[in-house]
């Protein structure tokens, strides 16, 4: 808690007044129980720890207090007074959300008291409130338009004496994804505190006492954060909507389907907003696990993208040309090629978006053709030595997943960031590191590039030289780790994308082997991977080869494309006449150097699994129709089996999901993520097969995506967003603007 | 009676105008009408306008569409300055009392649904999905 | 006791929803029939059907030869209960056109079935 510095003062404070406080609970002797707490929330007895809030054992007993400024993951600020609540030989009533528990305490929270300090706050907020609700984008969803109906008066006693109108704010510019009406702004501080506290980035203030209050950057500057959308959900009024959102919808007209996001590896839980079988705007889910209610900017607004540059039709290349097609002369063109050329030399590529039932269907397939190369788009090492045959490292699923989950960063004492940059490749698992990072003291390092990770850490550099040195125990850092309860080594992946991966990922898995020996704890997983795309684990679980090296190598006659659009290959790199088929829902680079183009659903148009990077696997729903004569992937495949005479033996979603149940077990359990096993076992087969000459690392150990600016388009859909390109844009600017905060790098 | 001496007359006057028995049949043939006038004037298509105050009001005043359109002919072809005072809403001609032409006044067409060049109407809200065009090389 | 539920088992029947044997349903059949083949002309003419009396009266000898396999009296007389109304709303003009319509829908596309042909109709 330290490390935010509104809160410093206060324990400074604390601490002077007897250390009420307990920071860190770090320490290894078990806290004895403390005493519970008796308090009576309306003439009910109840039990709470001590240190808890009226607000929180008014939960407990079940009483819901109505609050603007509260909010479970933020700090308290106690300003909004809509909390106020009688207690018994209190002469005022008391905010609830403020005040510790103590012991006795009677708490009326209906009292007629209680009732009239509610009623006055909402009237005072409502003086200052423009009665705009039915051209306000939070209509129907606004906690202020809720609380007045059930708690404010039915009468206003605002007369506007001296006609100046009501109080009005001049609207600030802080991006392109967020709309203010400063005028609704009730000073809750919400936003405030998320951005300085979740986000790590203290834009937002406030300036100015009492009417003259303000809540805004001060200077006119982008609200850079990759979480900003997030102060879109958290403020109970209209005053920050959703620009892309704006006027576009009801929150009564939409229908919410909960689903998966696919932007990221971390598979946020989201809830797609759909009306008319349009996706209208994309919200989080709870899910403790994952991302607990914040998701990214990406994954919030890249919806747009959904609906620009969609491939509707099938297409085939006649003279060097696509020309749009129907189904069945697309299937034909596929099975006079697929008839004419040597079943060995069929291969199938793995995008980032491909789900788990499509990935094993275009496997079944190409297998009972007779083809064996598959392989997905981004690279992993695969054999210590960086051979391409003998898949030995990704046999083990823990040297290719999150092994401790995003939840267990929170239990870790030290964190080892590898060449990567989690800020921007995976935002919500740097949101739980700077979560950590405030509230458990958690020291953190980097090796990679000296990025902006929203919160300080010991910066290595970037050279192997320094992740050798770890490795002989000669690096400094080398004693922390030894001395660490739960130390963590998160390996990203963009510097595994090389021909040298393989040397890297052999040092992380020493240097977490050498971590584990002195490690206290022997059930704590050191060695993690961090994934970027979302179709990366399950791929890898469903038994494809990491990387496109394969195809480059064997030159194949026929290519199936499934949604892969990273360019991580050229036409030149295959056979001199091959075929290539995209399966993929976006007009991007496969599609462009296809020969026949088959459309198929994004990730909000089908019922799909995805597996993130801690192995969890996950199901998304569909939520509109896939557009045009678009099918989903799955059937593409399973109806061009027919046709190329090697039916498939699933008719049905549920016959696909059996079969990766076969394949895999994990499948079997949507929402849940089991331990990863047998490292022991894959770090010394790992360790055995090491070539023994040791190989010199060139290159520095860096991420690819070293600033804001590098986050917003990263693919298919994100790329068709005018959303994120305007983002790119505001970057841009924001570098120009000599009051906004300049990133490292 | 003096009707029968005036039936003679007119169906001379009739034939007359109609350039004989095989004018006249083919006129019948062709406007399902016969009748005899003087004519107003004639407008740019070729249309020639009539007036006989022997018949009664609302049947004075026709239309002659030209040759030119054939069968192929309706009401759609009179321009709107004759179209007023064939329908009464003037009693003066656009031949004697020309109207002003403004230059924002566009040009007479007929009625062109059922031809190539008719109007269809289309829809100009934005598409809800943007497909994507393979680029031209 | 239990030989009395015998005795009831044993003579059981099922009750007749119109017709008791067999020739009762057979003429309420051909009533039915009958009453059709009368009321064709007039129902042509007052729906307007692009249909001649003769095309009419044939489609209704396939309509009724279709249940033709069906002996069990009740269900014959079930049937005659559902002809018997559409009967009634077609005299009394409570039906419309387009169901009147409906008898002769001969280019209806049959629903696929099999998985290759529900992919390409879009369907499942």
């Amino acid at each position: 808690m330290l490390r935010l510095w509104p809160l410093r003062q206060v324990a400074k404070v604390q601490n002077v007044l007897g250390g009420l406080t307990q920071i860190a609970t770090k320490s290894s002797q078990p806290v004895p129980a403390p005493e519970l707490v008796e308090v009576f929330i309306d003439d009910k007895q109840i039990f709470v720890e001590p240190g808890t809030t009226v607000l929180q054992a008014c939960a407990v007993a079940g009483v819901e207090i109505p609050r603007f400024c509260y909010h479970d993951r933020l700090s308290i600020a106690g300003n909004c007074r809509m909390c106020l609540v009688e207690v018994e030989r209190s002469a005022k009533p008391v905010a609830s959300c403020a005040m510790p528990v103590i012991k006795g305490m009677k708490v009326k929270t209906d009292s007629p008291m209680t009732r009239k300090a509610r009623e006055g706050v909402m009237e005072f907020l409502l003086v200052n409130h423009p009665l705009d609700c039915p051209i306000c984008d939070q209509g129907g969803e606004c906690d202020l338009q809720d609380q007045s109906m059930a708690f404010g008066s039915d009468r206003s006693r605002f007369t506007d004496n001296a006609f100046t109108g009501k109080r009005a704010v001049e609207d600030k510019n802080i991006g392109p994804l967020i709309k203010t009406i400063m005028t609704r702004c009730i000073h809750c501080t919400r936003c405030i505190r998320f951005a300085s506290e979740i986000a790590g980035v203290d834009d937002l203030g406030t300036s100015g006492r009492g009417t003259e209050m303000q809540v805004g950057t001060y200077v006119e500057k982008m609200f850079k954060s990759e979480l900003s959308g997030n102060v879109i959900d958290l403020c109970p009024v209209g005053a920050l909507t959703s620009k892309p959102y704006a006027f576009t919808a009801r929150p009564w007209e939409i229908r919410k389907i909960e689903s998966i996001d696919v932007m990221d590896a971390v598979g946020s839980n989201i809830v797609v907003s759909m009306r008319t079988n349009e996706v209208m705007r994309i919200l989080p889910r709870l899910n403790e696990e994952i991302n607990e209610e914040w998701i990214s900017d990406k994954t919030r607004f890249a919806y747009d993208g959904l609906k620009r540059q969609r491939l509707t039709t099938p297409f085939i290349r006649v003279n060097d040309e696509l020309v749009p097609t129907d189904w069945e002369t697309a299937f034909v063109k596929i099975a006079e090629k697929v008839k004419s050329t040597e079943h060995a030399s069929i291969a199938g590529v793995a995008g980032k978006f491909a789900d788990a039932e499509a990935m094993v269907c275009l496997k079944d397939m190409i297998n009972r053709l007779g083809g064996e190369i598959l392989c997905t788009e981004e690279s992993f090492p695969m054999t210590t030595s960086g051979q391409v045959f003998g898949l030995i490292l990704i046999d083990f699923r823990s040297n290719y997943i999150l092994n401790s989950k995003i939840a267990g960063i929170e239990q870790s004492d030290l964190i080892l960031l590898i060449g990567t940059n989690p800020r921007l490749e995976a935002p919500l698992v740097n949101a739980r590191i700077r979560k950590t990072w405030v509230h458990n003291e958690v020291c953190v390092a980097l090796l990679g590039a000296p990025v902006d990770l929203s919160y300080d850490y010991q910066y290595l550099g970037d050279s192997y030289t320094v992740l050798k040195d770890l490795t002989t125990g000669k690096h400094p850092l080398c004693q922390a780790l030894s001395k660490a309860k739960k130390p963590l080594i998160i390996l990203g992946t963009d510097c595994l994308q090389r021909d040298d991966s393989h040397i890297i990922l052999n040092a992380v898995r020493e240097l977490s082997e050498n971590v584990k020996k002195t490690c206290s704890n022997k059930d704590w997983k050191i060695f993690n991977v961090l994934q970027q795309s979302a179709s990366q684990v399950g791929a890898l679980d469903l038994g494809y080869q990491p990387g496109v090296q394969a195809v480059k190598t064997v030159k194949p006659q026929v290519l199936f494309m499934l949604g892969a659009d990273a360019a991580s290959f050229k036409r030149q790199d295959l056979c001199y006449n091959a075929t290539i088929i995209y399966i993929g829902h976006h007009g991007d680079y496969g599609a462009q150097m296809a020969d026949i183009v088959l459309p198929a659903a994004a990730y909000t148009e089908k019922d799909a699994i995805y597996v993130n990077t801690e192995g969890r696997v996950q199901i998304g729903r569909q939520a509109v129709s896939p557009p045009g004569v678009a099918r989903h992937d799955w059937k593409i495949i399973r109806a061009l089996s027919e046709i190329l005479g090697v039916t498939l033996p699933y008719d049905k979603i549920g016959d696909v999901r059996s079969r990766l149940a076969e394949i895999s077990p994990s499948f079997n359990y949507p929402g849940q993520v089991s331990d990863s096993g047998f490292e022991t076992q894959a770090y010394k087969l790992q360790s055995e097969l090491k070539p023994k000459v040791a190989e010199p690392c060139p290159n520095p150990i860096v991420p690819n995506k070293l600033k804001l600016r590098d986050f917003f388009m990263t693919d298919p859909i994100s790329r068709a967003s005018l959303t994120m390109a305007k983002c790119i844009q505001a970057c841009d600017e924001s570098e120009k603007n000599p009051y906004s905060k300049r990133e490292a790098v | 009676m003096a009707s029968f001496r005036s039936v003679i007359v007119n169906s001379y006057k009739i034939l007359r105008q109609n350039n004989g028995v095989i004018g006249s049949f083919l006129k019948l043939f062709r406007h399902d009408d016969l009748k005899w006038g003087t004519c107003i004037g004639e407008d740019k298509f070729g249309n020639k306008y009539y007036q006989n105050n022997y018949y009664f009001y609302g049947k004075n005043r026709w239309v002659s569409f030209p040759p030119s359109v054939g069968f192929d002919f309706d009401a759609s072809q009179v321009p709107p300055e004759w179209h007023r005072w064939l329908q009464y809403i003037t009693d003066e001609p656009p031949s004697t009392h020309p109207l002003p032409k403004r230059n924002w006044m566009a040009d007479h067409t007929e009625n062109l649904t059922g031809s190539s060049k008719e109007y269809v109407p289309y829809s100009t809200t934005r598409p809800k999905i943007e497909a994507w065009v393979p680029p031209k090389k | 006791m239990a030989t009395n539920r015998l005795v009831q088992q044993g003579v059981k029947q099922v009750k007749p929803l119109l017709s008791v044997d067999r020739t009762e349903a057979r003429r309420r059949v051909l009533n039915l029939y009958k009453a059709w083949y009368r009321q064709i002309p007039y129902a042509l003419k007052a729906f307007n059907i692009p249909v001649s009396v003769k095309r009419a009266q044939d489609k209704l000898r396939e309509l009724f030869l279709k249940n033709k396999h069906v002996t069990d009296i009740r269900a014959i007389d079930m049937l005659v209960i559902k002809g018997q109304m559409d009967l009634v709303e077609t005299a009394n003009i409570w039906k419309q056109r387009t169901h009147i319509m409906m008898f002769f829908k001969d280019t209806v596309n049959p629903k696929p079935t099999d998985f290759l042909s529900k992919f390409y109709e879009g369907q499942d």
